[in-house]
């Protein structure tokens, strides 16, 4: 006999996407109970970089998300009354050789139709802004609305907030099943305390949201995809800004142009990305390998990671790394995540599949999914984000 | 009187020296939830600096063990990442380095 609780949804994962849906519905009015099986945090979210960043993304609805959250971003600034290490100082991607430069410049228009403040640098005044860079880069793409955040912080803020708007947290307590009525609506959960009957399930546990998936009979199509970071120690600032390389967009959507990179680079899916974060510390990326569950870090893909870094900084080499770290990123097999209610399973929601964008989507990824809960009209079309397209040819 | 002085230093006391973070804000972080060292660490930084927590991990245990009354023995470590001490970025680029996982 379950538990009799007035909770109106139970909102399954602590990390960003968890913790963000939890404030917007707890805000909304809605009685929210958030169950994690760890801390806060606990999972991808405190395995990654602090992303809120536009320009690397398809020009089109995925930007468009990103540009919203980010606009959510600043509001949340006060509504939470919480550092979360949020600067808005643009980006830069780094150009290295010709086939780059024309299809960056190119990819900028589409950019800048969707309203994404990109312009060109020069290669003088790149060299002016980032002179540690090493010497024969063309020049790089600026987009002045790309920021940054604490991930971590941002979590716990979110979930402070949606407490003081009367929503339980549950950490450290697993959810071990979902339970449905006769008619296969969703009606309780039963967490490793005990059963608790509740009408709605969000699932936002990222990676591993396939696993709450299979409690009620779904195959949820997100894999785990490792990121692995480098963390250098804190020196006076080298760049003030995130700095990666176009190289990685245009392997992304045009792999004949990135013939003779180096093997390893392919191997481990490395692209260059540095990070210099509040506390002084820079991070270096990126990786994304599929490697099932193992959250470790391996020398092969640090090694390939910190020789890319080198390339584009040389002076990186006399700095220290003091940490490794990794995270897993919920990969959709359409690079899309998947906001939405379940038609097959009433009462069962999905918020997941960001693969590394989980951070700089996490407000707006919040707010759509206590609409759809709530019945409202959603901020944005949801269509792209539907259950519904893994299950329907 | 005297009591309550020394618990207020005690409060202001440096744990973590690296990300200078005290006793007081420790004490806060378990009580917003952290029930372990990784759980201090991500609420206020202590173990994340240069050092990784080599100094402050045993003090950091203790708070955590004396609050919540966990045996030392049960309370797991933090998180083994590497490198096991601050190596330098370029010693990663060569081949020939002997870094071995």
């Amino acid at each position: 006999m379950a538990l009799k609780s007035n909770l109106d949804v139970a909102v399954v994962g602590g990390g960003v996407i968890g913790a963000s849906c939890a404030y917007y519905l707890a805000k909304a009015g809605m009685k929210v109970g958030l169950f994690e099986k760890g801390d806060i945090a606990s999972g991808s979210s405190g395995g990654c970089d602090g992303n809120i960043m536009a320009q690397d993304h398809q020009p089109g609805y995925d930007t468009n998300l990103t540009i919203i959250s980010n606009k959510m971003y600043k509001e949340l600034l006060k509504e939470l009354d919480w550092d979360i290490e949020y600067s808005e100082k643009g980006s830069i991607l780094v150009i290295e050789t010709e086939d780059e430069l024309k299809f960056m410049k190119d990819r900028m228009k589409e950019q800048l139709a969707c309203g994404l403040p990109v312009r060109f640098v020069d290669k003088d005044e790149l060299y002016e802004q980032e002179p540690l860079l090493a010497p024969g880069f063309l020049g790089a793409i600026e987009c002045a609305s790309d920021a940054a955040c604490m991930p971590i912080q941002v979590a716990i803020a979110l979930v402070r907030r949606a407490r003081s708007f009367g929503a339980e947290i549950h950490t450290f307590e697993e959810v071990k099943n979902i339970e449905l009525d006769k008619k296969g609506k969703v009606s309780g959960i039963e967490t490793i305390q005990g059963k608790i009957s509740v009408p709605r399930v969000i699932n936002c546990c990222g990676a591993w949201a396939p696993f709450l998936g299979k409690m009620v009979g779904l195959n949820i199509p997100i894999e785990p995809r490792r990121g692995q970071l480098v963390v250098v120690e804190q020196v006076a600032q080298v760049g003030h800004r995130k700095i990666s390389e176009a190289h990685y967009i245009v392997a992304k959507f045009h792999p004949e142009l990135t013939e003779g990179t180096d093997s390893d680079m392919i191997k481990y899916g490395v692209a260059f990305v540095f990070e210099p974060t509040a506390s002084g510390n820079m991070l270096l990326g990126s990786c994304r390998e599929f490697a099932g569950y193992d959250t470790r870090t391996t020398l092969p893909a640090i090694r390939a990671i910190i020789k890319r870094a080198i390339h584009f900084i040389p002076s990186l080499k006399y700095l220290h790394c003091i940490r490794t770290y990794a995270g897993l990123r919920p990969y959709t097999p359409d690079h899309l995540s998947i906001v939405s209610q379940v038609d097959e399973v009433p009462g069962f929601y999905i918020a997941a599949g960001a693969e590394g964008d989980g951070i700089g989507i996490a407000p707006i990824t919040g707010l759509l999914m206590s609409q759809i809960v709530l019945g409202q009209k959603t901020t944005i079309d949801v269509d792209p984000l539907r259950w519904s397209r893994f299950t329907q040819g | 009187m005297s009591n309550k002085k020394s618990k207020q230093n005690d409060e202001d006391l440096i744990i973590c020296r690296c990300e200078e973070i005290t006793k007081k804000e420790i004490l806060q972080a378990i009580a917003d939830g952290a029930r372990d060292l990784r759980g201090v660490r991500i609420r206020t930084r202590a173990g994340m600096g240069l050092c990784q927590g080599r100094s402050c991990e045993r003090l950091v245990r203790k708070i955590i063990s004396e609050e919540l009354k966990i045996d030392l023995n049960i309370l797991p470590s933090a998180t083994r990442r590497p490198p096991v001490r601050p190596l330098e970025l370029q010693l990663f680029g060569r081949d020939d380095d002997g870094i071995k996982e």
